[in-house]
């Protein structure tokens, strides 16, 4: 096996190739704090909100589709594992697993898409996108649009994310499969793999904030 | 990068195995009525799945200080954030215009 990392691979404002690589990972890891102050805002107005309106918050999550949300966890759960698993392989030099893999890591975000999509659909169907089409009225229903708000602002940027990460899985899937990646080289797999695990983290919170609710009011 | 540092298969199955057992428990909480308790348990259970994916994806365990360091405070700044603003939401009492 080759142990030496290709010199193409190292750009030339570092001195060797475990310099970029800590560069690398320090640049995505502040990248990181960035987004989760990003979402950190949404979440600090939802507790206020969920603070205040207590009832308003039970009854409007109630409209939302549970199983749809447990669901949409598990299989952002079962991705993030694929992703690092992918980034285990091309360790062991098995490119074309990783590259799968990475491929079947961004068919579940698109998975996950598509049921948010659906979920979306029906809630259109049912007036409670505020601004859009909100159909709901009587006791409570000024409350319950600020859920429905901090909802859709929360999970629009998640799903944007999630859009963006399986694009850039692709990307690297596809790079992976031809070769540009290997055993010492792989610091682009293992930042989607961060960024991937960022969405999942993400979502983790979300989904007990926005679906469970209900009893827990 | 030795080959002690590449985690097993088993490993990472194990710990998806876990997630997704600690999702079923929050879905299965959430529909007791707890109140407030089932908030918390919940939050819990939250946190747990995001401290594997961190420790065991995201290989915070084998990572440099400093990447464990700005992890930490990334979560850390939101937290002070949220505490800061409820602290003020539940200790302001309305002011009455004395006119």
């Amino acid at each position: 096996m080759n142990t030496s990392v290709p010199a193409a691979a190292v750009q030339q404002q570092f001195d060797d190739a475990p310099q970029q690589k800590e560069a690398a990972m320090l640049g995505m890891w502040a990248f990181i704090a960035t987004e989760v102050l990003f979402f950190g805002v949404l979440f600090a107005a939802y507790v206020i909100c969920r603070w205040r309106f207590p009832l308003a918050f039970v009854e409007a999550s109630a409209h939302l589709d549970f199983s749809m949300g447990t669901a949409e966890t598990a299989i952002l759960q079962v991705s993030g594992c694929l992703s690092a698993i992918a980034l285990r392989q091309i360790q062991l030099d098995k490119a074309r697993q990783s590259a799968l893999l990475l491929v079947v890591t961004s068919l579940l975000g698109v998975a996950f898409l598509v049921l948010h999509g659906m979920e979306y659909h029906g809630e259109f169907k049912e007036g409670l996108i505020p601004g859009i089409r909100y159909l709901q009225s009587g006791p409570g229903a000024r409350e319950m649009e600020l859920f429905f708000s901090l909802y859709y602002v929360t999970t629009g940027f998640h799903s944007l994310h999630v859009l963006i990460g399986v694009v850039l899985l692709l990307t690297i899937a596809m790079r992976t499969w031809r070769g540009k990646f290997c055993a010492q080289y792989h610091t682009p797999i293992e930042i989607i793999g961060l960024y991937w695990s960022l969405v999942d983290i993400v979502w983790i919170f979300v989904y007990p904030a926005f679906y469970l609710v209900g009893s827990a009011g | 990068m030795t080959q002690q540092d590449i985690p097993s298969l088993r490993s990472q199955l194990l710990v998806l195995a876990g997630m997704l057992t600690l999702l079923a428990a929050s879905a299965s909480v959430s529909r007791l009525s707890l109140g407030w308790w089932g908030l918390v348990i919940t939050a819990s259970l939250s946190v747990g799945q995001a401290l594997l994916v961190l420790v065991v994806f995201m290989r915070l365990k084998s990572s440099h200080p400093a990447l464990r360091m700005i992890a930490i405070l990334a979560f850390a700044w939101p937290l002070i954030m949220v505490a800061l603003t409820l602290g003020d939401y539940l200790t302001r009492s309305l002011l009455h215009a004395p006119w």
